[in-house]
């Protein structure tokens, strides 16, 4: 019983009667025969005879449409016909339970069994010419950003090797300022040393004339960020980049990452909540590319997200999928993403249909503008138009800092080259100021890519022409 | 080709295309739309006043503005009661002060006068559960009747940053894309509605508090004894702690909302607005919401406008009696509605 704002000793109706698990009976509602044993949001799924299969088609379900190359239909997939993928597979491996049941759900799925499972039909993908030639296993070692964790490199190293299939691909996450990392993943040679002034908030660039090893430059630029909050966000970015490029490097035309759908619903709100609207789209499923002269294009599919998160827990438990874990660097009570998971996971548990509405809903929304131009930090499309115009009204950017006005003509500056979300990231105040450590906040180091993409490529202010040029095809004369 | 001429004016000579309206303007007719985008001089502004903060500081920024910088605003303040005793009882009072502070005509509009039910009522025969889905359906439909009453052409209303952020959160948990693709607006209007507002969509919750502690506004602070919607209360503290971890939060939610919009496939299988046959307010059924909600009450059947199973029980029964209590039928705004009674200050 769960007591509303009343009062239970005089109000009968101050109680609230708690929901039952699940709504009708205790039968499994798919064979409607075997008693089940898992409820499932409102519903009860019996084991193994239903379970395993219900699961592996909302996986396939997700998966299917973005195989083949070409756009991706809304509707399922109806059409029979050969699966093949216009490049390699590269599997993003954070060592967590999500990516764990991926990995094994898409060797059931799609890679030869390695005991002469027949199962399936002779139309099942696994009986055909392989989807993919080549699968990479690619994990991203973040010890070096969180102090006091453990490298789990080599118990992921021995989990992947279970997985004949698959090559593994160990990163780590200060190969973001690693030169040799970007020259292996064909990265264009880095002719200077960009570095960003994160203490004004025009974020103002400048040559540096001394060069950190990649976990020093990791260290500055974590240090230099001015919130607590901006570091998981800073991280998780930071990961995707490498897990990217790692992808294009290896042919890979297909990312997968094994994001569940109480994973995607932490990650739209946490999204949205940090500015990410314009973007949420892309939280689901996207397809990126590089440069704009660059036609080979990674497209990242979450093909768990349709899957709950206790589903994809049943699945590790009933199958013996070992999990090697990972660091948790949300950010404890500090940071957006671990107050959205607690939030999402609470609400889960007592509203299970949410995380599926949330996921839904999402997927309705389109952004509002098309845009031509992505962003340097994430690679993810920015919003058209320039900052100031996408910000709050003049008043509030005192207090709120968002989008400053632009650096003097004399010195360039990166918030043109960002989006909304990094452009926060990089500048939002907590409400105690900054929270900025690092010895480097002046210059602190900017990731490989960044660097790349700024090389030779000069940034001044805004002159009336140019203005007047942006806003030409409304004006008649 | 000779030169255009400007829309608006059709005098000078048009020398830009409003990106908002594709209308074909000259410069001093564009810096007047600017410039008068929310309100114009002679406007018959109302102020939706609860009694709080919100539409407390709202009433007195609005009237300080109005005589500071002469905008020739006609100002009201528009209460709804709703019935609700040991509670919207003692934030009239509040409104009633505030009338006389500010010397502004209030129209106080009553669930029970327009709808022949309060919320105490209501309460009594639904219980707790649910009462707040009546309470604001039938709150957006009264501000409306009361505004029309009042022969205003705008409605102001008190919602704040937090509050915008709170309706996205909430609209995308409850998946309601309708509302999730308007919210954040700043100002809204359909074709037969009064246009509505809300000029503290970026003021935070925090700092509506600080100006009237700072200027000693006389406001009411109290919950709603009726409030029990856990749901919202969780997205609420989650708000919360999202301001207290990164104070740019709110502001980044309102600018998610701004920069997404419902895919053109969604909004085709979107209901048409439509005018509800019973009352004549806008509805996207033959049947508006409150009507439906009505019809439930009066039938003994309150989960009628709720659940799909009180609907489809609703309809078993039969059509509506002919004795059926209803709500009076919608007169559009006009200024010619304007001959009302008004509250004594």
């Amino acid at each position: 019983m769960a007591e509303s704002c009343g009062n239970p000793s005089s109000e009968q109706d101050a109680l609230m009667l708690r929901r039952s698990k699940f709504d009708k009976s205790n039968i499994c509602i798919k064979c409607k025969v075997n008693p089940g044993n898992v409820v499932i949001r409102h519903a009860v799924i019996a084991s193994a005879e239903c379970f395993f299969p219900l699961v592996s088609s909302k996986f396939r379900r997700a998966l299917v449409p973005a195989i083949n190359p070409g756009p991706i239909p809304d509707t399922p997939r109806k059409k029979k016909g050969s699966l093949k993928a216009a490049g390699n597979l590269c599997i993003g491996f954070s060592g967590g339970l999500g990516s764990s049941v991926l990995l094994d759900l898409v060797t059931e799925s799609y890679f030869p069994s390695e005991n002469g499972n027949t199962k399936g039909g002779s139309d099942h993908p696994r009986h055909h010419e392989k989807v993919w030639d080549h699968g990479t296993v690619c994990y991203v070692e973040i010890c070096s950003a969180l102090p006091g964790t453990r490298d789990r490199t080599e118990e992921v190293r021995a989990l992947v090797s279970e997985y004949r299939h698959f090559e593994f691909l160990p990163l780590r996450i200060e190969d973001a300022f690693d030169e040799a990392w970007w020259a292996k993943v064909g990265g264009r040679g880095l002719e200077s040393n960009m570095t960003v002034d994160l203490a004004d908030e025009d974020l103002i660039l400048s040559q540096s004339t001394t060069s950190d090893n990649s976990v020093a430059a990791l260290h500055s630029y974590i240090s230099s960020l001015p919130t607590q909050t901006a570091v998981p966000s800073a991280i998780q970015t930071l990961i995707r980049l490498l897990l990217l490029h790692t992808a294009r490097s290896t042919g890979s035309s297909h990312l997968l990452l094994g994001t569940s759908l109480t994973s995607l619903s932490v990650s739209l709100i946490s999204s949205i909540s940090q500015g990410g609207g314009f973007v949420v789209r892309e939280e689901a499923q996207e397809e990126w590319q590089p440069t704009v002269e660059s036609k080979r294009t990674v497209r990242v599919n979450r093909p768990l997200r349709d899957i709950g998160m206790k589903e994809c827990a049943m699945w590790a438990w009933w199958k013996g999928v070992h999990i090697p874990g990972k660091e948790n660097y949300l950010g404890g009570k500090q940071g957006i993403g671990a107050l959205t998971k607690n939030f999402i996971v609470g609400l889960e548990r007592d509203y299970p249909s949410t995380v599926s509405t949330i996921a839904r809903t999402c997927g309705k929304l389109a952004p509002k503008d098309s845009s031509d131009s992505s962003c340097i930090l994430c690679g993810r499309p920015a919003q058209p138009g320039k900052p100031d115009l996408a910000s709050p009204p003049p008043h509030l950017q005192n207090m709120t800092p968002q989008i400053p006005p632009v650096a003097p003509a004399s010195q360039s500056s990166l918030t043109p080259r960002l989006c909304y979300a990094c452009h926060t990231t990089l500048t939002s105040r907590s409400s105690r100021g900054s929270t900025a450590s690092g010895n480097h906040i002046n210059s602190t180091p900017l990731p490989v890519w960044v660097v790349s993409e700024l090389d030779g490529v000069g940034h001044r202010k805004m002159g009336e022409k140019e203005m007047k040029e942006s806003i030409s095809e409304y004006l008649l004369e | 080709m000779p030169p255009r001429t400007c829309a608006l004016c059709s005098t000078n000579r048009a020398m830009l295309k409003r990106p908002k309206t594709g209308q074909q303007i000259c410069r001093e007719c564009f810096f007047y739309v600017f410039e008068t985008e929310l309100f114009k001089p002679g406007d018959r502004v109302a102020i939706g006043a609860s009694g709080g903060k919100d539409s407390t500081v709202l009433a007195y920024v609005m009237k300080t503005l109005n005589e500071r910088y002469n905008y020739g605003l006609e100002l009201f303040l528009l209460s709804i009661d709703e019935g609700i005793t040991g509670y919207r009882d003692d934030s009239l009072e509040t409104v009633k002060r505030n009338q006389q502070q500010y010397s502004m005509p209030l129209k106080i509009l009553s669930y029970d006068e327009l709808y022949g039910w309060t919320m105490d009522a209501i309460v009594s025969q639904v219980g707790r559960k649910n009462n707040c889905t009546f309470c604001g359906v039938f709150r957006r439909q009264a501000l409306d009747r009361g505004a029309s009453m009042l022969g205003v052409d705008h409605i102001v209303t008190g919602h704040n940053a937090d509050d915008i952020a709170e309706t996205v959160l909430m609209n995308i948990m409850r998946g309601d894309i309708a509302r999730l693709g308007r919210c954040t607006s700043i100002c809204t209007q359909g074709e037969d509605t009064i246009k509505r507002s809300k000029p503290f969509k970026y003021a935070y919750e925090k700092e509506i508090v600080m100006y009237a502690y700072f200027k000693k506004l006389d406001y009411f602070s109290t919950e709603c004894i009726y409030s029990p919607d856990a749901y919202r209360g969780h997205a609420r503290v989650f708000l919360k702690d999202l301001e207290a971890a990164r104070p740019s939060a709110i502001i980044d939610i309102i600018h998610s909302g701004e920069a997404f919009e419902i895919r053109e496939e969604v909004k085709a299988t979107q209901k048409v607005q439509q005018t509800c046959k019973r009352c004549g307010y806008m509805s996207s059924n033959d049947l508006c919401k409150a009507c439906t909600l009505l019809e439930g009450l009066e039938r003994g059947m309150a989960q009628a406008g709720i659940t799909d199973r009180g609907r489809k029980k609703l309809e078993s029964e039969g059509p509506a009696p002919e004795n059926l209590r209803t709500i009076p039928f919608y007169q559009p705004p006009s200024a010619g509605n304007a001959a009302i009674l008004l509250e004594a200050p």
